[in-house]
């Protein structure tokens, strides 16, 4: 993060720098894109942690003016750029935003959040319905922070734009749902937030069906009404539902992961340099990421602490933690997952098959640690070494 | 990008006065912080309140043109409230239609299960206004949700899905297409939350008895409904529900096979049903389990697994399988001897005897015939017995003793008189006079056979008519064939008037004292009699 001042009063003529958070008068300025500004120190570090660090080089051709193109073409063709890039913009702030969010830091997600809203507004106007998804942003990040009332002014926002515009973009409608249930259960409203969350499970499913990771997150915060209101065992089987979603879900990861070829020998990984390495991230971005860590974690440790009875379910729980950190190469915790999840496995359950697999993901984080820096052989790194 | 301002303000300013959207009180909000902003140069401070007083300028403006978006924001908002009568009257929703219809109804004394749903809505009244917007299914998913019966919601969107891809494979013009969807019929997504979510509940109690018996209950209700999918779907979930069921030595388990097996036998998929089939039988040999009618499950078990192995068998005659059809109906033997019941067994026995007759084994059709013949006279079944001496008879016939089946086909009429089943006494009738025919003695061929002819007089099946009366003039032909050879022999003026007489009134005179002759003609008629009787 480098900064400099800058004086308002030496702006030339009818520019006004503004703070990039608080829009008021900046006095200082990122020096790494210089399109940036700021009122204080303060806001500028936020702003960095928040989302800056991750788009500065990236604001730099949406803010400096734009050269004139003679031709009517190239205007056009440099307008379509430049809503291209926004439209990247907005994807990436959100997803910025939204993992921080699930990482539990909302104050730190609301520049995101904010930048999104700003990027959607100057795309698609202050009433589109691709606005929703920012708002719903701001408003998770409210109730994170404590703030009800405003979260509740973001979700009528949000709820009203989607009402309006009534072929609303697909996969929206059921956010909106969940930060509502999670409003109300955040004020204690519970008979509202298990409506609400009922009815993201019911709109997930509609699109994504109802095994999928996006069906989950409304189960698990379904469950947390439950455990709330104290009845564990409606609580215990949606979390065995969102464990078992996520675990088949993370399953298929892994065994696409294992078929790919820096697992397999040296020369097959010379002759094919890397055909999609980085596919699984596709598969499962930052923000997903983020939300299957907190949401295992969380069940975790409500199976650790034992308010219900394990029933051996423990096991399936670190198992499908192993295969996460598996995914997002963090062996060391696969090491320690996976022995709970074999102990477990092999005390309870007589299901070969999953033994095998928990073996099987064993003997890879171990092979991977065995590697330079513990992060199994990048595809670079491989090649070099050899 | 006014808006996100306004919102970034809310934020990093006074948190605790902002409103997000757009209001008249926000100088106030604007100027306090700034004024907080501590110590500054003064220039700034001009600087600060030039521009304070532009961004209200334009706020103010903002203020002007946002005012209906904000109303409208309000009216809706207004709409949370609990006070529902309004929107009572506004829904236009068709289900709300179909809810004010229903509630009159539920004074008639309906069931509790509609009783129940009525009070639940009346609840959804005092919930939340979206649901007047939503639709049926939308509605129930969410109840069932919302109680947390996450396995029913899962459970009923993969059904709906399942039909709905089932329908559109069938495409248009097929009989599903015809009917409505699931998502459209009220009542059945009613009873299908009903019983999905109690067995939830009973499977989240671990009492899986209950899960069974809910499962059962969807499944005969729509057996009664004729949705062969989902009563299939469902029959299937009771099997695997039953493998939970460790309290009651898997009898539930073969319950539920037995009613699969049922199920595919409907449908037509014989061979599955014959697995399931099986599966009960063995589960239930040596079991004393017994239904509500006092039947034992054994002993059903034997029938139906005889009852399917009969109709394998028959599938497999129609294509030409004679070995395994026989393979198949001995097993449906041995097991109908199992069961216990006679009668079955009998049937089984005659089964087995016919494949084998068919098959060119008469011996072995007569062993099976004999222990058929003993169950039917123990039984005194007159109708097997009828059925066992006719079959008795052709195995004798074909064996070459004719004496035993005249014996057996004596024995088939009388049985059949008693009867007074008419069709058997032709048949009986016929059958000997064949026999009588072949062995020579027309006098009673002829006897028996017009006894037969004068029984399918009287029944209107005009085929058989015809047959008998070719037999009849078979064994009239033969009967007659030695006098009229004699006459023809004779060759003398008498004996041709005779033929002549006898061609021209067909009176029978050649027994009188003779002294005819014979016509010409008579020889092809002659000739023709014996071609029928080929």
């Amino acid at each position: 993060m480098l900064s400099s001042s800058v004086y308002p009063l030496a702006n030339p003529k009818g520019v006004k720098l503004l703070c990039e958070l608080c829009k008021k008068t900046a006095h200082y300025m990122c020096t790494q894109c210089r399109v940036t500004y700021y009122c204080d120190l303060e806001h500028q570090k936020a702003d960095w942690i928040g989302i800056h660090e991750k788009i500065c080089q990236l604001l730099i051709p949406l803010r400096t003016s734009i050269p004139f193109f003679s031709s009517e073409k190239e205007r056009w063709h440099s307008q379509q750029q430049i809503v291209q890039r926004q439209k990247h913009m907005i994807d990436l702030t959100r997803t910025v935003a939204q993992k921080l969010l699930f990482e539990g830091k909302p104050d730190e997600a609301i520049p995101g959040a904010l930048q999104s809203l700003r990027f959607a507004t100057s795309v698609y106007g202050t009433t589109s319905a691709e606005l929703v998804p920012s708002y719903l942003l701001l408003a998770e990040a409210s109730i994170g922070l404590g703030q009800l009332q405003d979260a509740e002014e973001y979700l009528s926002q949000a709820q009203w734009t989607v009402m309006k515009t009534s072929e609303c973009i697909t996969g929206v409608e059921y956010k909106l749902y969940r930060n509502l249930g999670l409003l109300y259960s955040a004020r204690g409203n519970y008979e509202k937030a298990l409506w609400y969350l009922a009815d993201d499970i019911y709109h997930a499913s509609e699109v994504f069906g109802t095994e999928d990771i996006h069906t989950a997150g409304g189960y698990f915060h379904m469950a947390n009404v439950f455990f709330g209101q104290g009845k564990m065992d409606i609580a215990d089987s949606m979390y065995t539902e969102v464990v078992d979603i996520w675990h088949k879900h993370l399953s298929e990861l892994v065994e696409a992961e294992m078929e790919k070829p820096k697992w397999k020998r040296m020369n097959a990984a010379l002759e094919d340099p890397d055909p999609g390495m980085e596919d699984y991230k596709e598969s499962l971005d930052v923000a997903q990421q983020a939300e299957a860590v907190q949401v295992l974690n969380a069940i975790n440790n409500i199976r650790d602490q034992g308010f219900v009875p394990k029933h051996g379910r423990i096991g399936k729980v670190a198992h499908a933690l192993a295969m996460l950190y598996y995914v997002i190469m963090d062996y060391r915790k696969v090491i320690d997952y996976g022995s709970q999840a074999l102990e477990e496995s092999k005390l309870l359950l007589n299901n070969d098959k999953e033994i095998e697999s928990i073996e099987n993901l064993l003997e890879m984080a171990h092979s991977a640690l065995g590697y330079p820096g513990g992060q199994g052989p990048s595809p670079t790194a491989w090649v070099t070494s050899c | 990008m006014a808006l996100t301002a306004d919102i970034a303000r809310g934020f990093y300013k006074n948190r605790s006065a902002y409103k997000p959207l757009v209001q008249t009180a926000r100088v106030e909000t604007v100027r306090t912080p700034a004024a907080k902003h501590g110590p500054k140069p003064s220039y700034e401070n001009s600087m600060n309140a030039r521009h304070l007083t532009r961004t209200n300028a334009s706020q103010k403006i903002q203020g002007c043109q946002k005012p209906r978006k904000d109303s409208r924001r309000h009216a809706w908002v207004a709409e949370i409230p609990d006070d529902s009568h309004r929107h009572h009257i506004l829904a236009t929703d068709c289900t709300e239609a179909k809810y004010l219809i229903r509630v009159p109804n539920s004074c008639h004394g309906l069931d509790g299960l509609l009783e129940d749903k009525i009070r639940s809505k009346m609840n959804r009244v005092g919930g939340i206004t979206a649901s007047y917007r939503n639709s049926y299914k939308h509605n129930i998913c969410l109840d069932m949700l919302r109680e947390g019966y996450h396995r029913s919601f899962s459970e009923l969107s993969a059904l709906i899905h399942k039909l709905n891809a089932f329908r559109e494979a069938e495409g248009p013009g097929s009989d599903i297409w015809q009917q409505k969807t699931l998502e459209e019929q009220h009542e059945k997504l009613d009873k299908l939350q009903c019983f999905l979510t109690r067995a939830e509940a009973a499977q989240r109690a671990g009492l899986y008895e209950e899960v069974y018996n809910s499962q059962l209950s969807l499944a005969c209700y729509f057996k009664g409904t004729e949705d062969k999918l989902l009563s299939d779907y469902f029959f299937e979930t009771c099997l695997k529900t039953t493998a939970m069921i460790s309290s009651d030595e898997r009898q539930k388990e073969a319950e539920a096979n037995a009613n699969l097996g049922l199920a595919y036998e409907e449908k037509g998929q014989l061979n599955k049903a014959v697995e399931h089939y099986e599966a009960f039988y063995q589960l239930s040999v040596e079991k004393p389990w017994q239904d509500e009618d006092g039947c034992s499950h054994y002993a059903q078990a034997c029938e139906n697994l005889w009852r399917i192995y009969t109709l394998l068998a028959d599938k497999m005659l129609e294509c030409d399988k004679r070995r395994e059809a026989i393979k198949t109906l001995i097993k449906a033997f041995e097991i109908a001897k199992e069961g216990g019941d006679r009668k079955m067994e009998g049937l089984a026995a005659y089964r087995v005897a016919l494949a084998y007759h068919a098959n060119g084994d008469p011996q072995t059709a007569i062993k099976y015939l004999q222990m058929y013949l003993k169950v039917s006279e123990l039984l005194n079944d007159d109708f097997g017995l009828s059925k066992a001496y006719e079959a008795m008879s052709k195995a004798l016939v074909s064996v070459g003793n004719i004496n035993e089946a005249i014996r057996y086909l004596e024995m088939f009429v009388e049985v059949a008189k008693r009867l007074s089943e008419k069709r058997s006494l032709v048949d009986a009738c016929k059958s000997l006079g064949v026999i009588y025919n072949t062995l020579g003695r027309y006098d009673l061929a002829c006897e028996y056979i017009s006894q037969a002819y004068d029984i399918a007089i009287t029944l209107s099946d005009l085929p058989l008519l015809e047959i008998v009366q070719v037999h009849f003039g078979i064994a009239k032909a033969h009967s007659m064939m030695t006098a009229v050879c004699r006459n023809i022999e004779a060759g003398k003026r008498v004996n041709l008037d005779r033929l002549v007489i006898w061609k021209n009134n067909r009176i029978d005179m050649f027994n009188e004292p003779i002294t005819d002759a014979v016509d010409e003609t008579f020889e092809d008629d002659a000739s023709e009699t014996a071609m029928e009787k080929k």
